[in-house]
């Protein structure tokens, strides 16, 4: 209950600042980019809280508590995402002058059809990172409130329809910095109250000794709401609805639906897809195998560095700094808020091991950073933290999903209703029609898939839209801004190869079922380590056998990399 | 040859201007090659020493081993470090290249 009143107060501040800021945006450039008139800390915690999604908020300590402590390269890429885009994109960027993905594409490379070939990329990288964020939200309102999955869905999808569609980027702005405290606030505040109350790290032998996660002292008792199939990794007594089972070491048993209970110090089944390891193994960030081994921590860490400048709804918002060091000081000051809020996931995912076992089972590891509280403080003091937790989730979902749709919608009704369907000079009033009119149309999709999504990790969704990401727009912009040899074929064909190779992998990952554990596998699951060279290379030589050259590729550069301190002309653009 | 200052010979985008901005890009570039070099480096290297190092579990500080500390603050430090380092130096080259141009305006 009081979950569910703090869900509510942060979403109501969140849609109050939104549509307070409707008086505001008048014009089309209020809409879309803020009117460039916000300062670096501004930008910075907006970008910070436009940027701190589902994955951050719930998925690094969810992925954590399920495969180890080699998710916290999870973090790491995040943040260090930033310090590329800060060394290769921000500054020239923000001279140019452009302002979405497609226009730059057009722009730089003088071809109208690169608008579309970058509209297409950026509807399938965020509608796919929408995903993830429309499924932690049916799953936060599932937890705190009991209702289907389907419903947290819903509300997530129209909330930020309607914040988007009435409030335009200047309401965003403030309500995105908003958010940035909102969730830090939320993660800091639980993780250091429950470290005090349990005094340290509880039951170090499951964490980083030999023990396997066990029930606690009382014993555990789950509800399962559907039949689940694990695995015994200890010989385990366990009983269902009041029936007394054994298991044997190894055993496999489809538990039915209804109400388990495990002794006190029984060793947790684990769900299908979870590897039961021992605390020594669990908390080693960098092992032989699987998604530990370092082939896999490579390629994940290439994908989120170099995925993160592709981001369609984080690279809106440099437009709105003054100029190029403007745009330099806002992401240094990024770099500082990221790393303040990611010292935090990983307490969750190491007091989750032991606190919440029941996880394990029901393979709901998502769910650690909203039940956590509860579990380690029964009572008023848990009740209280997990209704904050809860609250910074929501704030986690509304703030991406709002800031991917504005991109989306401004795809849709700008770079591909208006540049290419060549529509005449619109007013003012016709493009913000538009703009809220394509809002609820590319929501939809994402909504659907997100209720077809529900048993795949929120981090590993979003993993596949960074290494989507880094295969297409990576190369376009730090080719774009620093080689003067590239062409739009070029850059066409290096994305499309970038796009099909990584999906091609993603999916032949889900479909064959590769050797669990095996390089092959690991490359399957996060196949940047693959497509990003390959989409270089590519752009590179097919750039270099293309004689249909850009012709005005100095006004470009100056465009690019002249200093704003010089007072040239700004060149032109829409 | 052109009568104009170098900003002018910038602004018409002519070749003598693009001289100057190739120097400016290459600088730039080199620049953020070598602030990529020092993170990215450190960041690759790190994964290879826990995997190498298996010992480097058994080191542990406050009871927890030092690699799960590492992959934490620590870089997160650095990353400010490194930005902040990066800033600066481009901010300067900035100012030292509109200075120069500035200089040879007649």
């Amino acid at each position: 209950m009081i979950a569910l009143l703090a869900v509510g107060v942060v979403t109501l501040g969140g849609l109050g600042l939104g549509l307070f800021g409707v008086r505001l945006a008048r014009s089309t450039s209020d809409v879309f980019v803020a009117s460039r008139a916000i300062s670096p800390w501004w930008n910075a915690a907006a970008i910070s809280g436009e940027y701190l999604s589902a994955a951050s908020f719930l998925g690094i300590a969810g992925l954590q508590m399920k495969i180890g402590a080699s998710a916290l390269w999870l973090p790491v890429g995040f943040a260090a995402g930033y310090l590329a885009l800060l060394l290769f994109v921000a500054a020239p960027l923000r001279r140019f002058g452009a302002y979405t993905i497609p226009d730059f594409a057009e722009a730089r490379l003088e071809a109208r059809w690169m608008r579309v070939v970058g509209s297409l990329m950026v509807l399938v990288i965020g509608g796919f990172y929408l995903v993830p964020q429309l499924k932690g939200a049916g799953l936060t309102l599932g937890v705190v409130t009991g209702a289907p999955y389907w419903i947290g869905v819903a509300i997530v999808a129209v909330v930020v329809t309607v914040v988007v569609a009435f409030g335009g980027m200047r309401g965003i702005t403030y309500v995105q910095a908003y958010q940035y405290w909102v969730k830090t606030f939320a993660i800091l505040l639980p993780a250091c109250l429950l470290l005090i109350h349990l005094g340290g790290l509880p039951a170090r032998a499951a964490l980083f000794g030999a023990e396997l996660p066990t029930a606690p002292p009382g014993g555990l008792v789950v509800q399962l709401d559907e039949a689940t199939s694990v695995e015994f990794p200890a010989a385990a007594r366990y009983v269902i609805d009041g029936r007394a089972f054994r298991a044997p070491a190894g055993a496999e048993r489809t538990l039915p639906a209804g109400e388990l209970r495990l002794a006190a110090g029984t060793v947790v089944p684990v769900a299908d897809d979870i590897p039961a390891s021992a605390g020594r193994d669990w908390s080693r960030p960098v092992a032989a195998h699987g998604r530990a081994s370092p082939v896999f921590v490579f390629s994940l860490l290439l994908a989120t560095v170099l995925g993160t400048m592709g981001l369609p709804h984080i690279l809106v918002r440099f437009y709105t700094n003054r100029d190029g060091p403007a745009a330099r000081r806002t992401t240094v000051r990024v770099l500082g808020l990221l790393g303040l809020f990611y010292l935090f996931p990983v307490v969750y995912g190491l007091l989750g091991r032991v606190l919440v076992p029941e996880l394990y089972i029901t393979g709901a590891t998502d769910e650690v950073v909203l039940r956590l509280p509860e579990a380690a403080w029964p009572g008023l003091g848990g009740e209280l933290l997990g209704a904050v937790t809860a609250a910074g989730a929501f704030a986690a979902f509304l703030s991406t999903a709002s800031g991917l749709l504005i991109s989306l919608a401004g795809t849709v009704s700008y770079d591909l209703w208006e540049r290419v369907g060549r529509q005449r000079a619109p007013e003012p009033a016709d493009r913000v029609r538009r703009f809220r009119r394509a809002a609820p149309v590319v929501v939809a999709l994402p909504a659907l898939l997100a209720l077809l999504a529900r048993d795949i990790d929120i981090s590993v969704l979003v993993g596949w839209a960074f290494a989507l990401a880094a295969s297409t727009f990576c190369p376009l912009f730090v080719l774009g801004i620093w080689w003067t040899g590239i062409t739009a074929r070029g850059a066409a064909a290096g994305m499309a190869t970038g796009a099909l190779t990584a999906s091609a992998a993603i999916l032949a990952g889900l479909m064959l079922d590769p050797a669990a554990g095996s390089a092959t596998e690991a490359l399957l699951t996060q196949p940047a380590a693959i497509s990003v060279p390959l989409a270089f290379a590519t752009m590179v030589l097919v750039s270099r056998r293309d004689r249909h050259k850009p012709q005005r590729v100095r006004e470009h550069m100056r465009a690019l990399h002249v200093p704003e301190a010089l007072g040239l002309e700004p060149t032109r653009r829409a | 040859m052109s009568t104009g200052s170098t900003r002018d010979e910038l602004a018409s985008d002519s070749e003598v201007g693009h001289v100057y901005l190739r120097q400016l890009v290459r600088a730039q570039l080199l620049l953020s090659l070598t602030a990529l070099l020092a993170f990215g480096g450190l960041l690759a290297a790190l994964p290879l020493a826990i995997a190498v190092l298996p010992g480097l579990q058994r080191v542990q500080v406050a009871g927890v081993p030092l690699p799960l500390l590492l992959i934490g603050a620590p870089l997160f430090l650095l990353f400010l470090a490194v930005g902040w380092l990066y800033t600066r130096r481009a901010d300067a080259l900035d100012t030292q290249f509109a200075e120069l141009v500035e200089e040879r305006r007649p």
